[in-house]
């Protein structure tokens, strides 16, 4: 299986939102990484069949997603940011009813809702309605429906957004469980959601993508260094108008800071390993300092 | 191949049964559905209380009991209404008129006396339609008519209406007049005379009803398309297989099946509500019992299924249209407004401009074929002369039929940004 974008452009009213963008995907996990507005929803939608690119094309297998029609979206699972829902159905019959638009058959479709409801931790709320579900529990009922038709091609457009940190373990477990011999596509602007599991990771900013690579090569792609210190209380604000800081942590003897420089920042400085995220925050800017971050 | 359609019907069936699960899973619907069952009850308690009956002590009763005392004095004058029982009904109302009662001062007698015409007042009202001035309905025409002229009443009917064509009051066309005239020499007479006033009360409400169940089943499905959006659903619905094609077919079978299900049951409930206590008696007669002047030579029933035909055909459009909008504006609110101005706001806008001709086709003129039949409203289609209401009922079911393909496409081409 193989899914290119070849030249794929998306303009709205102003602006371009996804910007000439040329990728091949085949099995595995791609994490798509970006700030918000990167144009990362934008470019899922686009691969979701739910928005036509201005100019450019997706293939699968050669052939262009919009023309093969339901022939691809058979074999698509996709999980939105938003994830909208009928409030009043029930777990099961929005699963069902999610089944029968995606054209699984009935005795099939019970079968399968079964064993997912299971598998995403909702067994005791099958009979909850939607709109009673907690904000994790919402997500997983999310994911069962992405994976219903047991699809080829399953695209999450920011899976653990809003949960809290347990969920989120939770649900990079579940992700990295389902990921198995299909092609996962994993837009968020949380760097731990992508760093373990993701094959590929491709940063994208102005809607372009702007480094491509396994998490290692990424990270090595970065012209800086990563640097640990401790400053004084009173000096965190004269270090942070200087550099980027991709971490901070108070500390008795002082403030211990992370920062992100060609060059020594100071004298007690030391130098060491720099990881996804300080390559998030370097490409980024202070857009990075996102409360979710951190986790 | 059979045991695939089967599966595919199922499959169908199972969409559509969701879609219409999620119309009435909401609160807002679920309380419409109420809200029409209450003015059900209202309209049928309303419509059964125009029948009046009158005893011989000069007390009235409304309502059920009115009505199967009314319908017991009519049936005594059951039959054909031929020269003789013309004749024999101008002597009845003489007699009755020259009755102690009658001649008294006193309404309570005067009341006793009416009590007495009740048999005959369906026959009396011919008379005195037949009598009276064009454009001035005179109630006591029959007081001044004798019984050779009471002969006359099925010749008067067609002489007025050629005095009235030839009066130049009105702007009708030589085809016109001819087909007026033509149509009033075609109806079979002697009518047949029978208790009509089961029929006759529920033709002069059901407009209303037929309005306000068009408004209600266009606010229920007017969120059949963009409640996926709103809910922000339609990310999910149209990446799924079937988003684009049979998914949106069983939306629009769910607004179809919610328009034609509720419309059927809530006129079958209307209908056998106040036919149960009115009556049914008098289907067969001629509408000209209750619309002297109608030029539509039709029965009672032929009527109430023609003004049902038409409200369906109406209601159909709005709703149709309603969807059309939800699925293009994306809006339900917006959607919801359809209705009332295609069925509303049309009215008004007839009153306020003059435009008689164009004005007989608005769509809402389809939930008023109660007043169309009582009127000349005639249309030249190709140098022949038909009414409206042949024209327009089957103008707009093209219309829904042609709106349809519009609304697929419309949502099958849904961009979700």
């Amino acid at each position: 299986m193989e899914l290119k974008f070849e030249d794929l452009t998306k303009k709205f009213a102003g602006f371009t939102a996804v910007d000439h963008i040329n990728l091949v995907m085949t099995n595995g996990v791609y994490g798509l990484l970006g700030v918000n507005g990167a144009g990362k929803t934008t470019l899922m939608r686009m691969l979701c069949t739910l928005l036509e690119p201005s100019s450019g094309t997706i293939t699968y297998n050669g052939n262009n997603i919009f023309k093969m029609d339901s022939e691809y979206r058979k074999r698509l699972g996709y999980l939105p940011q938003e994830f909208g829902f009928y409030p009043e159905f029930t777990v099961k019959d929005y699963l069902l009813y999610i089944a029968a638009i995606k054209g699984i058959r009935s005795t099939v479709a019970r079968k399968r809702v079964r064993e997912l409801i299971a598998k995403v931790g909702l067994s005791k709320a099958a009979d909850r309605k939607m709109k009673k579900l907690s904000g994790g529990m919402k997500r997983r009922a999310g994911v069962a429906q992405a994976m219903l038709n047991n699809p080829e091609i399953l695209v999450l457009d920011e899976p653990t957004a809003g949960l809290d940190p347990n969920e989120r373990i939770r649900f990079r477990n579940l992700i990295s469980e389902l990921s198995e011999e299909r092609l996962v596509l994993l837009s968020t602007h949380i760097v731990s959601d992508i760093e373990y599991i993701a094959n590929e990771i491709w940063l994208m900013k102005d809607g372009t993508i702007m480094h491509k690579g396994t998490a290692d090569e990424i990270i090595n792609s970065m012209p800086e260094n990563v640097w640990q210190c401790f400053v004084e209380k009173g000096m965190v604000s004269e270090y942070m108008k200087r550099y980027k800081i991709s971490n901070m942590k108070a500390e008795p003897q002082g403030v211990e800071l992370r920062i992100i420089s060609l060059e020594k920042p100071s004298e007690d400085a030391r130098r060491i390993e720099a990881s996804l995220e300080d390559v998030f925050l370097y490409y980024f800017g202070e857009k990075a300092g996102d409360e979710d971050a951190a986790v | 191949m059979c045991s695939y359609i089967i599966l595919e019907k199922r499959q169908v069936m199972k969409m559509l049964r969701f879609e219409i699960k999620k119309v009435f899973c909401t609160f807002k619907n679920k309380m419409a559905v109420v809200l029409l069952l209450v003015i059900l009850v209202a309209v049928s308690m309303l419509t059964m209380n125009r029948v009046e009956y009158t005893d011989s002590e000069g007390n009235h009763i409304s309502g059920m009991l009115g009505a199967r005392s009314l319908r017991a004095e009519k049936k005594k004058w059951k039959g054909e209404i031929t020269e003789d029982v013309l004749e024999a009904v101008v002597r009845e109302n003489e007699a009755i008129n020259n009755s102690p009662e009658a001649l008294s001062d006193d309404i309570a007698e005067q009341d006793k006396a009416y009590a007495k015409k009740q048999g005959i007042s369906g026959i009396a009202e011919l008379i005195n339609n037949a009598y009276s001035e064009w454009r001035d309905y005179n109630y006591f025409a029959i007081d001044n008519v004798s019984a050779k002229e009471a002969k006359r009443v099925y010749e008067r009917r067609v002489s007025n209406l050629k005095t009235y064509l030839e009066s130049g009051e009105e702007t009708f066309t030589d085809s016109e007049k001819n087909y007026l005239i033509r149509q009033y020499e075609d109806l079979h007479t002697p009518f047949y005379y029978d208790y009509t006033d089961g029929w006759s009360a529920l033709l002069q409400n059901i407009s209303t009803f037929i309005l306000v169940l068009a408004l209600i089943i266009g606010f229920l499905v007017s969120g059949i398309f963009s409640s996926e959006f709103q809910t922000k659903a339609d990310a999910i619905f149209f990446s799924a297989k079937l988003g684009r094609s049979r998914a949106v077919l069983s939306k629009m079978g769910a607004g179809f099946l919610i328009t034609t299900v509720f419309y059927i049951i809530f006129m079958l409930l209307y209908t056998l509500v106040v036919l149960a206590a009115l009556g049914t008696d008098g289907a067969n007669c001629p509408i000209q019992m209750d619309m002297w002047r109608s030029v539509y030579n039709i029965t009672f029933l032929q009527a109430y299924l023609l003004i049902v035909a038409g409200g369906y055909v109406g209601t159909l459009f709005a709703a149709t249209l309603s969807m059309l909008a939800s699925a293009m504006t994306r809006s339900t609110a917006t959607a919801i407004i359809v209705p009332f101005i295609v069925l509303c706001a049309f009215p008004f806008l007839s009153r306020v401009i003059t435009l008689p001709g164009i004005c007989s086709f608005f769509p809402d003129q389809l939930l008023e074929i109660y007043i169309t039949l009582k009127d000349f409203v005639l249309v030249e289609l190709g140098g022949k002369v038909v009414n409206v209401i042949a024209v327009i009922i089957p103008i707009y079911a093209l219309a829904c039929l042609l709106l349809e393909p519009i609304l697929y496409r419309v949502y099958k081409k849904a961009q979700v940004s």
